[in-house]
């Protein structure tokens, strides 16, 4: 289960819903076509305000990760890791999710998105080695 | 003298206004048994006492707040200051705790204040603790995409920078523990520090995880106490009880949010150092002693970095080549800081370069120390940093 739920906000209502049907997709400009995440109304790079959906490749890579060994969020038991990625399509953007490799991540090890659906209401992304399929149930891989 | 592209002339006209005249604690414990605005006012009181002066001499309050917190519109009328000609109360954590010194030393500087006093006060081992349990999430935009999966605390974000470090640098654990051990000898040697104990490397290695790659011991104290000081003119401070401590530089940076971070294992201060230093007219060879922001052992090493003292990556040999103990090339935390002193959000790091640079630090004084930096939280988590340099009049 999720140790919070998320609160989503007029910014981050839509990611949220994509996210429950299983899509990876960040913002990107009409104007200048960066990609950004999280949404935000203005892009940083040109501040205009028109953008798009761009459904991106739910791939990156591991820059660092941790091995929490205190309960440091209600439903979680020790000892859990949390990775930090770097988008490959979005190389400015870090992103953290849960591992769910067998083994531990190593430095810059290429990573591809897991969906784990905890309810009906609400999907997370987690992160698992590129070369690895998905076996839990409740668990797949993006589809793109 | 270092360079900034296009820095304004007017920059230099506020080195050595202000300064500051008075230092104040309460005693760091992990139950005060008092509330937040009694350590507040009696932080105040003391620091006051500490410079000479009286309530009645007062004009301003500032605080930075994050949790726990006793603010200036709580202090004020706790103390019978029915009025205050200039006051502050700072969004933000350890990250500008040296900003809110800076903008009184402007207030006071712009005749806004003559005398104003900066303090923290917290609860945060007996009441509000910082450690990510007993409360609620911190409410930020950014944190729906990390809460949900148990990261949450200080502790596990500053603990993947690090390892972010170590895995590009070769960092290690060691050097991590080093400072750690240092930093205890410090304290030692400090009366208010809350752990005095000696402690080694082995004991340091032997500490049980918190988020690996963070030990307990990689760890600050939470901790009840306050901190507080007083900045008014350098005029006026020359006519005060103390030695007077000059402001001579106060620089502001923007920092990196969790999500947009170019690269983890450089921070605001890489940015903001140079500013600070032009301000000054000094560079990091000029510094005697310095007072680090140290949430966590990583915190330190990636400023030794940033603020110049070595390069890029190797700001962990650098630690470990005794650098920065008290015998070293810079000495740093002398107090013990965060990790053994207490954690009063940066205040105490401020103080604590004030009793350096008045040669009243005792055991710990640095001989001839006239020349400090003291730094804020150097811009993770909350995209913000702060910094001084402080000088001996
Ligand atoms: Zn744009």
């Amino acid at each position: 289960m999720a140790a919070y739920r998320p609160e989503p906000d007029r910014d981050s209502r839509a990611w949220w819903e994509r996210v429950a049907r299983r899509e990876f997709a960040v913002q990107e400009c009409e104007s200048c076509g960066t990609l950004r995440f999280p949404p935000r109304a203005f892009c940083a790079a040109c501040r205009t305000e028109g953008w798009r959906w761009r459904e991106i490749a739910p791939e990156g890579a591991i820059e660092s990760w941790i091995v929490s060994h205190r309960s440091f969020a209600p439903g979680r038991h020790d000892p859990y890791p949390v990775v930090m990625v770097r988008l490959t399509a979005v190389p400015g953007c870090l992103v953290y999710g849960n591992w769910r490799g067998e083994r531990p991540p190593e430095a810059g090890e290429p990573v591809r998105a897991v969906f784990t659906q905890v309810d009906a209401e609400l999907t997370l992304i987690d992160w698992m080695p590129e070369s690895s399929t998905p076996a839990r149930s409740g668990e797949n891989q993006a589809n793109c | 003298m270092p360079t900034v592209p296009n820095m304004p002339k007017r920059l230099l006209e506020f080195r050595d206004r202000a300064a500051i005249a008075g230092v104040g604690y309460t005693p760091f414990t992990k139950d005060s048994g008092v509330s937040t605005l009694t350590l507040a006012c009696r932080a105040v009181l003391a620091a006051l006492e500490d410079a000479g002066l009286t309530p009645d001499d007062l004009d301003g309050l500032a605080t930075h707040r994050v949790g726990d917190s006793a603010p200036p519109t709580l202090v004020g009328p706790a103390l019978g200051l029915a009025d205050l000609s200039w006051h502050l109360d700072q969004f933000g954590g350890g990250s500008v705790s040296h900003a809110v010194v800076g903008q009184a030393a402007l207030a006071v500087a712009a005749g806004l204040a003559e005398t104003v006093v900066c303090y923290r006060a917290v609860n945060a081992r007996s009441e509000f603790r910082m450690g990510g349990t007993g409360r609620g999430v911190p409410v930020s935009p950014e944190t729906q995409y990390q809460a949900p999966y148990g990261y949450v605390a200080p502790p596990q974000q500053f603990a993947m920078y690090a390892r972010a470090h170590m895995l590009r640098y070769g960092t290690t654990a060691e050097q991590f523990g080093t400072l750690a051990v240092t930093q205890r000898a410090n304290a030692a040697k400090n009366p208010r520090a809350l752990m005095r104990a000696p402690i080694t490397l082995d004991d340091y290695l032997a500490s049980r995880w918190i988020a690996e790659p963070f030990r307990l011991l990689d760890c600050c104290l939470e901790t009840d106490g306050a901190c507080a000081v007083v900045v008014t003119t350098a005029e006026r401070a020359r006519s005060l009880r103390r030695h007077p401590v000059l402001v001579s530089a106060a620089a502001w940076g923007g920092g990196t949010s969790h999500l947009s971070c170019p690269d983890p294992t450089v921070t605001a201060a890489a940015a903001l150092a140079p500013r600070l230093y032009a301000q000054a007219g000094l560079g990091p060879q000029d510094i005697d002693v310095a007072e680090l922001y140290d949430c966590f052992t990583y915190s330190v090493i990636v400023q030794l970095e940033d603020y110049g003292f070595c390069p890029k990556g190797e700001g962990g040999p650098y630690v470990a080549s005794g650098a920065t103990a008290p015998d070293g090339a810079l000495p740093v935390n002398t107090h013990g800081g965060f990790l053994s002193e207490g954690y009063v959000h940066g205040v105490n790091h401020i103080a604590e370069a004030v009793s350096q640079l008045r040669g009243d630090a005792g055991d710990r004084q640095v001989p001839g120390a006239e020349v400090a930096l003291s730094t804020s939280q150097p811009g993770y988590i909350l995209p913000a940093t702060s910094a001084l340099i402080l000088r001996r009049a």
